[in-house]
């Protein structure tokens, strides 16, 4: 398991608080008056050690968090006055299709790539699982797509998407598979399919990585004593190789949902939501919503509705991490 | 694909399995084929937007062709970089970018050791908040922080957009430096107490070799994340002249008026894309130990 790799968490380590053992009962009771100083010393250290991280989180995640719920129930314009209107902006946001049709879409989208990422991604866990040649080259060329970003990579794709110049349509067109001038932004069919495409390549890198760390440490020796007993190769996946790693593939899955519902860089830059506002994703509603047509209280409802439905997909993500945290617990208990 | 492929780096162990097993060479040549048209279905479409960069204006805009090869120049990145000013845009990202990481890492550092060796009431609370940071989607708070910024005059400041981007790193930072520290040996800090050193002298001097690394990775993800960053920039930047790159492109995209010229376009998006590859390939065993570490934001 990926978190489990993180090196030995010896139990046995001496604290570090602690003194040599004294020969005597005096040299034991300056110990304890040594050790009350220390320990305020040493509380007071690490309160000053973790306050900068404190801070940041305070000022950019916990207020604005707060914030955003005021917001929210405020008809809050991006100039001038504002207005306590209670629940309102949520009632309105059920009533309202363009909200509806982006939340519908990201469920759409998230549904159509998250197989595709997990299947491609472990197929290429498996293959560059081993150490053998050329696989570190291999590799890093699949993880290649995920480095360079979403971004950049969109608008190389805008000029391919193209009709006539773009290299999507010269060879779809060679191959006699689609008209040598198909405008694949402006359709809303089209336009899903190639982003979504677009997607798998970008995002199966970086589940290929979190199954291969866990690929490598499942012990040798259950596919030793599989190999004995004549498994086939399929038979050692699914029985020794899954269930070994269900928590990676759980990982990832949620790593990749997380990213599908938070899309908006490949939207906004190839389709701009449209046509009309057929493929706009539930962030980029959200960002229309605040900074184009500057209803920031409205905008925040449908933005605490996204923070509600993510928290809830990263609890699980928590939960699975749950071994590691009540590591961090155990130890935290046994204070200085 | 057999058993004999398992992952492990002991020669001895290697040797001996591949005696049981037997790997034939046609079954390696099998491999390399394989895995070869894999990477090129995955690195083509980036070298291909290279080859597009390097083409002059007239053929870009037409479909591409065989004869084109004949054709390359730099004439995009020349005509980019004196009337496009993407240099400017190019130093703002790196400016964005080198002030989160070293803003990350410092912090991380701080904090990460603060919760490895100096637990105390509450600490416990602040580690979980910190990590609980990894659960709130900064897209979703795009609103308050922007009205908030804004009061603290951070908005269309590279400043307030790198203390943005380093919160939003940190999680992954804090857990991975705690990581890193806890995996240091006790002894060493101790042997450095009795000594007389300060707890800052000791995080200097005896900790820092064996640190490194955990900072490293911490670095490489903070300047990845906040190169071409774009929503965060779109919303937190208004001002032409401290734009990012990928805003920059989104210039390019929508700002002009007429034509797109979609060749200005290519080049500044390859220039945007070298850092990251040349990054990873060098730094490459760092960044898989932060994917190895458990927390990842996808």
């Amino acid at each position: 398991m990926i978190t489990d790799q993180s090196g030995p968490r010896d139990a046995t380590v001496p604290r570090a608080g602690s003194l040599p053992p004294g020969p005597s009962w005096a040299s034991a009771i300056g110990r304890t008056l040594r050790g009350r100083t220390l320990r305020a010393r040493r509380t007071r250290t690490g309160m000053l050690l973790i306050s900068p991280a404190f801070a940041l989180v305070a000022v950019f995640v916990l207020f604005p968090l707060g914030f955003a719920i005021y917001i929210s129930l405020t008809d809050w314009p991006l100039i001038g006055p504002y207005h306590f209107i209670g629940g309102s902006n949520y009632t309105e946001l059920i009533h309202d299709p363009v909200f509806i049709h982006s939340v519908l879409f990201t469920l759409l989208y998230t549904a159509i790539v998250t197989g595709p990422i997990l299947v491609l991604g472990y197929a290429m866990a498996v293959f560059v699982r081993a150490n053998r040649r050329g696989s570190v080259v291999f590799r890093t060329a699949f993880f290649l797509p995920f480095i360079v970003g979403l971004a950049t990579e969109s608008f190389m794709l805008l000029l391919e998407l193209q009709p006539d110049s773009g290299a999507i349509d010269a060879v779809l067109g060679k191959l006699g598979l689609a008209s040598a001038s198909t405008a694949w932004t402006v359709h809303y069919g089209l336009a899903l399919g190639a982003i979504c495409v677009f997607v798998v390549w970008f995002a199966s890198g970086l589940t290929m990585m979190i199954l291969m760390g866990g690929m490598q440490g499942v012990p040798a020796d259950l596919y030793e004593a599989a190999d004995v007993d004549g498994a086939t190769w399929w038979q050692k996946e699914r029985r020794i190789t899954i269930p070994m790693l269900r928590r990676n593939i759980a990982l990832s899955l949620i790593i990749s949902v997380i990213g599908s519902f938070l899309a908006f860089n490949q939207f906004f830059i190839l389709t701009q939501g449209g046509p009309g506002t057929s493929t706009e994703p539930i962030v980029m509603w959200i960002y229309q919503e605040a900074f184009i047509a500057y209803h920031l209280g409205y905008a925040t409802a449908g933005a605490i509705a996204l923070v509600v439905v993510v928290g809830i997909v990263s609890a699980a993500q928590f939960y699975l991490l749950r071994d590691d945290n009540t590591t961090a617990k155990s130890r935290l208990g046994r204070r200085r | 694909m057999t058993a004999a492929g398992r992952a492990l780096p002991i020669p001895a162990a290697r040797a001996g399995r591949q005696q049981a097993g037997g790997r034939r060479p046609a079954g390696l040549a099998v491999y390399l084929i394989v895995g070869t048209v894999a990477s090129i279905l995955f690195v083509l479409p980036l070298a291909w937007a290279v080859f597009r960069s390097l083409l002059p204006d007239a053929l870009v805009t037409s479909a591409p062709a065989r004869a084109d090869l004949s054709h390359l120049t730099f004439g995009n990145y020349s005509g980019l970089i004196s009337g496009g000013d993407i240099l400017h845009y190019a130093g703002n990202s790196l400016l964005v970018a080198a002030m989160t990481a070293v803003a990350t890492a410092v912090v991380a550092t701080m904090a990460g050791y603060g919760f490895a060796r100096f637990r105390f009431r509450g600490s416990g609370i602040v580690f979980a908040m910190v990590l609980a940071t990894l659960m709130v989607p900064f897209q979703a708070l795009l609103t308050p922080l922007f009205l908030e910024m804004h009061t603290l005059h951070l908005t269309n400041s590279l400043i307030g957009l790198a203390l943005f981007y380093t919160t939003f790193n940190l999680p992954f930072g804090v857990f991975v430096m705690r990581n890193t520290f806890l995996q240091v040996p006790w002894e060493l800090s101790e042997q450095a107490a009795v000594d007389g050193a300060s707890a800052t002298r000791t995080l200097i001097s005896v900790l820092r070799p064996l640190v490194v690394p955990g900072i490293a990775t911490t670095v490489l993800y903070a300047f990845l994340f906040s190169w071409t960053e774009f929503v965060g920039a779109l919303t937190f930047l208004t001002s032409n002249d401290l734009f990012t790159l990928p805003l920059a492109l989104l210039n390019m995209e929508y700002g002009s008026v007429g034509q797109v010229n979609f060749g200005y376009l290519e080049a500044g998006a390859v220039i945007a894309m070298i850092p990251c590859v040349i990054l990873y390939i060098a730094l490459q065993r760092y960044y898989i130990r932060g994917l190895t570490s458990g927390v990842v934001k996808g």
